[in-house]
């Protein structure tokens, strides 16, 4: 097997096309979950944060479910089950305009969404009540001391959980493959089927996901030592 | 919906046992408790080599676990399908590849974890060791990981309940767990996936969530006896007769 | 300067504040003591509705505290306060928080509020410290700068919540110094603190409170030689020892 590798025919001219679409497709799917994710998991720690306990109980069940059930299980309910809730004339409609992508979007936003917003609660929790009484007692609004003290302070804080979760979102996007979004996992194994050449595809796969992912986690550690708050 | 359940509990709990192999929830666990089994002995391993002042134990396992960090569950499945008969010279089940994928997948994070633990404890424990005489492995055996692992159990027992969870990968390969049952049984009723998958998100949440609720059991016990463990064998000493006289 | 009256305050069942009606004149320094529990720090936090009241009124220079049309906000950029614990701000600069508020909540330009700040900084001793981080500062030099940010306002008023409880001893000296020397320049203050040299030295008035009521007013003299309520002769001799 190693003794005959051969990448030429992997990277013959409509496979190298087709790669590009799966990277592509991997960078569309993980930049719209992503935006996703990071907008209701916002929304989320701030309604959390607003100590209505009806919601307190509501976010922390939607937190729950996500984090205790498998991402392939959430991406099969979506995209199986969830449109057969909606009206004919929908569900069409769906059909036809890529609903595995839109589906796998919704799935792993909604899911990181329950990670995001535990990181952003764990960072505004770990910034002391005194903090916010500081700013305010010297006149600043809540929105202001929210912007100038608070929010600084646990940005810096759950920066690297976030980060992390960062980097499962988008491995997470190769679960996709399973219901049929033809992103970089997707790809690979076509490419494979077609060409029978194993080891060498599945390695150019690896190296493309690994590049992503550590560029992503350095480029994590550079932003949490650049904003490190000055210790001793 | 209930029907459904009650129809299929059987075949989405058991698989085909006693008629034929297990399958379903019980091949689930049976995974993530094979998988972990040998995992957890491999993670220390690995954390020693990931601490160890030997390059040549250090620089392999920080990259081996880099790469299994850094590569989705899926390609790795697909690494194992293809590598494990490879190199083992025969065909193997797909049961057995997703084993060893587990294995060598929780055995990676795990690690990390534990050398948190480690890195995580005073110097002054390995040094206060080391000068009483104890040799790497005895500080190593006695001193540094019962109270490394002491103090990430949490964190340990929340990587394994994610096993439970990581199992469900085994369906790309076809293993007969809990998501491939489920999937086997939407393709029979065709007309209620609905139905069927809620049932298979609320069995996996029924478990996992039980799980999660007694490592914060564990969580509590454990910072409830930080606050008074310490002292009462302290105490313990001071009352004990033979060491005043 | 600050009106207290009839002010009381429960938490659930337990009274904290019980009836308190006493004033503060303009340009008085008041010492608010008393055993740990009597509800002082509470009385002082409701001046600028940190805490909130349920009977009573609070005015300050005329303002009721708590009339619906009050712009809290500027307000409290008018009552300067003092934590036990400091607080400042760890991801700014000493520079950088004493500066915050004056930009931010009053409007200044950055040049105008570096230079107030630079001047606080070096009112309080610390001209060297201004890009110093918090952490990087002892207690007394973060109290210090505490206080700067909050002169940084401009405040007619100042309040300290047990500005040195949370110092060892060997800085106390340090921060007692700057309050001392804000009296002596006329600031209207009110301070909750044990530091009965301070209140000997340079408060106007003494009160003591003990389970929510103040239970005796007097000046520091009379308070320290001679005080009537006996569990204010309790308190005072307990301190002694």
């Amino acid at each position: 097997m190693l003794l005959h590798l051969d990448f030429a025919s992997i990277f013959a001219a409509p496979n190298v096309k087709h790669l590009l679409w799966g990277v592509q497709y991997t960078a569309l799917l993980t930049l719209t979950s992503w935006v996703l994710a990071v907008a209701l998991g916002t929304v989320m720690a701030t309604l959390r944060a607003m100590g209505n306990p009806f919601i307190e109980r509501l976010v922390a069940g939607y937190v729950a479910y996500h984090q205790n059930v498998p991402m392939l299980a959430q991406l099969f309910l979506w995209y199986f089950g969830f449109p057969t809730l909606l009206p004919e004339g929908a569900q069409g409609w769906i059909n036809t305009h890529g609903s595995e992508f839109i589906f796998a979007s919704i799935a792993i936003g909604l899911c990181m969404a329950a990670y995001y917003s535990e990181d952003i609660r764990s960072g505004l929790r770990a910034v002391s009540a005194g903090q916010h009484e500081a700013a305010r007692s010297l006149g600043l609004s809540f929105t202001k001391s929210m912007r100038y003290v608070i929010l600084p302070q646990s940005f810096r804080i759950a920066m690297p959980p976030f980060i992390n979760h960062t980097v499962v979102l988008f491995k997470n996007t190769s679960l996709a493959m399973a219901i049929g979004v033809a992103e970089l996992t997707y790809t690979v194994r076509d490419i494979e089927n077609q060409t029978f050449r194993t080891f060498e595809i599945y390695l150019v796969g690896t190296v493309i996901y690994l590049a992503v992912s550590l560029s992503l986690m350095g480029v994590g550690a550079a932003v949490t030592r650049h904003t490190r708050i000055p210790a001793k | 919906m209930l029907d459904i359940f009650t129809y299929n509990a059987h075949f989405l709990l058991l698989g085909q046992y006693p008629n034929g192999p297990i399958g379903g929830l019980a091949l689930t666990l049976i995974l993530a408790l094979l998988g972990l089994a040998f995992a957890v002995p491999l993670s220390l391993l690995l954390a020693l080599c990931r601490v160890s002042p030997y390059r040549v134990l250090s620089v392999p396992s920080t990259v081996l676990v880099y790469i299994v960090r850094g590569v989705p569950l899926v390609m790795l499945v697909f690494w194992s399908y293809f590598l494990v008969p490879e190199l083992i010279g025969h065909l193997v089940s797909a049961f057995t590849t997703l084993v060893v994928t587990l294995v060598i997948y929780q055995a990676a994070y795990l690690s990390e974890i534990v050398r948190a633990g480690i890195e995580s404890l005073p110097k002054g424990q390995t040094e206060s060791a080391r000068s009483l005489g104890m040799s790497y492995g005895s500080t190593m055996r006695h001193v540094v990981f019962p109270q490394a692992l002491y103090n990430m159990l949490p964190s340990i027992l929340s990587q394994c309940i994610s096993t439970v969870k990581d199992t469900s990968i085994g369906y790309v390969i076809s293993v007969q767990e809990l998501t491939f049952s489920a999937q086997q049984i939407n393709a029979s009723l065709l007309t209620k996936p609905f139905q069927v998958f809620l049932i298979l998100a609320l069995v996996y949440f029924a478990v996992c969530y039980t799980l999660t609720r007694c490592v914060q059991g564990v969580e509590q016990r454990i910072s409830r006896r930080r606050a008074t463990g310490k002292m009462s064998n302290v105490r313990s000493i001071i009352n004990d007769s033979v060491l005043q006289s | 300067m600050i009106q207290f009256s009839k002010v009381s305050k429960w938490y659930g069942e337990y009274q904290a504040l019980v009836d308190v009606s006493a004033e503060v004149g303009r340009g008085e320094v008041v010492v608010v003591c008393g055993p740990s529990g009597s509800g002082k720090s509470t009385l002082i936090r409701t001046v600028n509705r940190l805490e909130a009241i349920q009977a009573g009124e609070i005015t300050v220079d005329g303002s009721s505290v708590h009339q619906a049309t009050l712009n809290l906000n500027r307000f409290r950029s008018r009552v300067g306060f003092v934590f036990q614990q400091f607080n400042l701000f760890p991801h700014l600069s000493a520079l950088d928080n004493i500066c915050l508020a004056p930009m931010k909540a009053a409007g200044k330009s950055r040049r105008d509020a570096k230079q107030q700040a630079l001047a606080l900084l070096d009112r309080v001793g610390l001209a060297s410290k201004a890009n110093s981080y918090p952490q990087q500062l002892s207690g007394g030099q973060q109290q210090r700068v505490a206080i700067a940010r909050a002169l940084a306002m401009e405040p007619p008023v100042m309040l300290f919540d047990e500005p040195t409880s949370a110092l060892d001893p060997e800085m106390v000296g340090e921060v007692l110094s700057v309050m001392k020397s804000l009296a002596r320049d006329g600031m209207t203050m009110m301070c909750v603190t044990h530091e009965m040299g301070f209140a000997r030295e340079v408060s106007d008035s003494v009160w003591f409170m003990d389970r929510g009521a103040i239970l005796e007013v007097a000046d520091p003299q009379t308070f320290f030689r001679s005080p009537e309520h006996p569990r204010a002769q309790a308190f005072l001799s307990d301190l002694r020892h």
